[in-house]
């Protein structure tokens, strides 16, 4: 279970009235959302260095995809928070430890073998995590899952192509591919560990299964092919407890940038 | 095309040219885009969609490898310089003809009927 | 600097066509003569085409340069993808700069059908052997910098572009209606982020302002010095359509009354439409800095193209990986 008190000083610093169902929506929708913004910044910092022109484009829009699922799901966040933040406000105005995102994506960009060893243990948790909220009471949500879905279908696509070039591929290739993974292989279970609300969460029918089912399912996918490519299994979650908090050097200095412009004239219109 | 090359490049360290067609809108043809270096089919298909549809211009894509097409523009084959007339209908020329069946019947020119012939 | 000799087609010659220049039973002067016939009257060169070395090498340069100045004219945007300063400009600056990307892909592949590789013209580019345009050598030092370049430099861009669409060389003329299409949307992004900026606070305005003043020189050189209409290749060979000084007079037309609605001042003392003469006239632009600039001793020059080459040489490993491995099956 990961640790309320880290979600404490942000997430869960807005009223949520009733039973705890915004509550638990809201810091759902805020994992999401973070986790497709993180994402989408470190894919764009391929766009004009990609390896071959053609790839540069592709991983652009890979890029400007999940920015834009990020977006969706700040907006959804809006409408259940509702205390005045616009989707804007919630993607930039937060100081680095207030981000909810995995702690798979607080690695630095890397080279292109750890680009698409993230890219692949992120979408096939988040496909997992997605298949799982089809069915979500929270209609708003289900309506978004289902576009979603249909843009992580070619997601899935490109990266499974990617990574079984790159492991077929032997030699340097593989050995970058192996480095990537040992890198960030305890954390690929941070995208599916569980939520503070989690009980709340499957109560509501905000979401079919528990995390730990979620991950169970994962796991059983991506073991498959990774037995089919010759590659080590993944290992255990490294402290599950601070899956989303706690945010590294490497993140601290993306948000920096990130916020650069916005910060330089507060309030204004950009 | 030699057998073992499907799926793989042409020869080791080039990327291939892959022409890419197509299709604007549902019932429209197929028509020439542009080509896309890639590797395999996979990636030319990846790639086409990026270089021909990433603003959603597309409906239906095809990649073809280019040294799979098989080029015609011999002008001896495709347009033969003799008459061909009787093929089409410009070939038909009976305006005086029609004249002077009218004349001879006392009927009057029919209006246009769209549909009819 | 692109050998003539190595510059042989990549796609079979067309065995006979109505052309008479693709007749092989006649000698080179009549081909040339009748190449040169066909090309100076309206007609369009195809890729499949006999054509003499002056036209390949130099519809090979015009293009090389434009693909070089689309791939290096990413960089200074690049800067800025992770700065954006809301999720819109975000989205919009990241398919901006993935357009460019995309256009240097489009025009290396009409390139490449000349004759020479992809791999040899980034080689060439790394080099510092060919060249890309003036603008691209300038640093970036401010979010209105990337207003003024989506607006301004793109416009500048566009206006060639467009009269680039009726190029005798038909593949890079279906190319430039693709990219203008596309480049359409760019002037709209860079406007509204000047106006949102001339119309915001006032360290907004005079960011704007600032950027313009610093831009306004190098976008009067952008088209390059007034020449003889009669002496140039390019045009003779109708591979582009107008002069630089048409270019220019058509920007300064169009651009100058809508820069100067928004409030904001050009820094030419001299920049007025004089009636009489139906042109604008303006301050003599600084040729010895385009010179200096396109020769790769521009501000961002060394270093935009250090930057090209470690980032080249960074992903080598991926591009013989996906062409020295294993062959993978059709899916």
């Amino acid at each position: 279970m990961t640790d309320p008190a880290a979600f404490a000083p942000i997430a869960m610093d807005f009223d949520g009235p009733g039973d705890g169902r915004e509550r638990a929506l809201a810091l759902l929708l805020l994992s999401m959302a973070d986790d497709e913004f993180v994402i989408g910044f470190s894919d764009s910092e391929w766009t004009g260095i990609g390896p071959i022109l053609e790839e540069d484009v592709a991983i652009s829009s890979l890029a400007q995809d999940e920015l834009g699922h990020a977006q969706a799901l700040y907006r959804l966040l809006v409408d259940v928070v509702a205390d005045g933040r616009d989707p804007d406000a919630w993607a930039y105005d937060r100081p680095p430890e207030g981000y909810l995102h995995a702690r798979l994506l607080d690695h630095h960009r890397g080279d292109w073998a750890t680009t698409i060893a993230r890219r692949y243990l992120y979408d096939t948790a988040d496909a997992v995590r997605l298949e799982a909220l089809a069915a979500s009471t929270h209609a708003p949500l289900a309506e978004l899952v289902a576009k979603i879905r249909r843009e992580e279908r070619y997601h899935l696509m490109h990266v499974q192509t990617w990574i079984e070039r790159l492991a077929d591929a032997g030699g340097e290739s593989r050995e970058r591919l192996l480095a990537a993974l040992a890198a960030m292989g305890p954390d690929a279970g941070t995208v599916l560990a569980p939520l503070p609300a989690e009980a709340a969460i499957v109560r509501h029918g905000i979401m079919a299964e528990p995390f730990a089912a979620l991950e169970e399912r994962w796991r059983d996918g991506v073991g498959a092919t990774f037995r089919r490519l010759g590659l080590p299994g993944l290992p255990v979650t490294r402290d599950p407890g601070t899956a989303r908090s706690g945010h590294s050097d490497a993140f601290r200095a993306l948000h920096a940038e990130l916020t650069m412009v916005r910060r330089s004239e507060a309030g204004a219109t950009w | 095309m030699p057998a073992d090359r499907a799926g793989g490049a042409a020869e080791p360290g080039v990327l291939e040219p892959w022409e890419v067609f197509r299709q604007e809108k549902d019932g429209d043809p197929m028509k020439h885009g542009g080509s896309v270096m890639a590797p395999d089919a996979t990636l030319a298909l990846h790639y086409a969609r990026e270089m021909y549809s990433r603003r959603q211009e597309s409906v239906h894509l095809w990649v073809v490898r280019r040294s799979d097409i098989h080029d015609l523009a011999d002008l001896d084959l495709l347009q033969p310089p003799l008459d061909r007339s009787f093929k089409k209908p410009g070939g038909y020329v009976m305006r005086d003809k029609l004249a002077a069946a009218r004349e001879a019947s006392g009927q009057a020119k029919p209006k246009a009927n769209k549909g009819q012939r | 600097m692109t050998d003539p000799l190595a510059l042989d087609p990549v796609l079979p010659l067309r065995e006979r066509s109505a052309l008479p220049f693709n007749d092989e039973a006649l000698d080179h002067g009549d081909r040339y003569r009748h190449f040169e016939e066909h090309v100076t009257g309206g007609g369009k060169v195809e890729a499949t085409d006999w054509m003499p070395d002056e036209y390949r090498t130099a519809v090979l340069r015009f293009v090389e340069m434009h693909a070089n100045s689309e791939l290096m004219g990413v960089l200074p945007e690049r800067e800025w993808i992770m700065r954006a300063p809301t999720l819109r400009r975000k989205l919009a600056l990241t398919a901006k700069v993935q357009d460019e990307v995309g256009h240097a892909q489009l025009l290396y592949r009409v390139a490449e059908d000349l004759g020479k590789s992809r791999e040899a013209m980034i080689q060439d580019l790394l080099a510092g052997k060919t060249k890309f345009h003036n603008v691209f050598h300038y640093p970036t030092y401010s979010w209105a910098d990337i207003g003024i370049i989506a607006w301004l430099v793109d416009a500048a861009a566009i206006v060639a572009q467009q009269a680039l669409r009726d190029s005798s060389y038909a593949p890079y003329a279906r190319t430039m209606k693709k990219i203008c299409w596309e480049e359409s949307v760019h002037i709209m992004h860079g406007r509204d982020v000047v106006v949102t900026m001339a119309t915001g606070t006032p360290a907004q305005r005079e960011s704007i302002q600032e950027a313009l003043d610093r831009w306004w020189g190098p976008l009067m050189q952008m088209h390059g010095p007034r020449s003889d209409r009669a002496k140039d290749r390019d045009l003779h060979w109708r591979i582009k359509a107008k002069t630089s000084e048409e270019l220019r007079q058509e920007f300064l037309g169009i651009y100058v009354p809508r820069i100067r609605e928004l409030g904001l001042t050009l820094p030419d003392p001299e920049l007025r439409y004089d009636e009489a003469e139906g042109r604008w006239l303006y301050g003599e632009p600084d040729w010895n800095e385009l010179r200096t600039v396109v020769t790769n001793h521009g501000p961002r020059s060394e270093a935009r193209l250090q930057f090209r080459r470690d980032e080249w040489a960074a992903t080598q490993w991926v591009r013989d990986a996906i062409l020295g491995g294993p062959r993978a099956a059709v899916a």
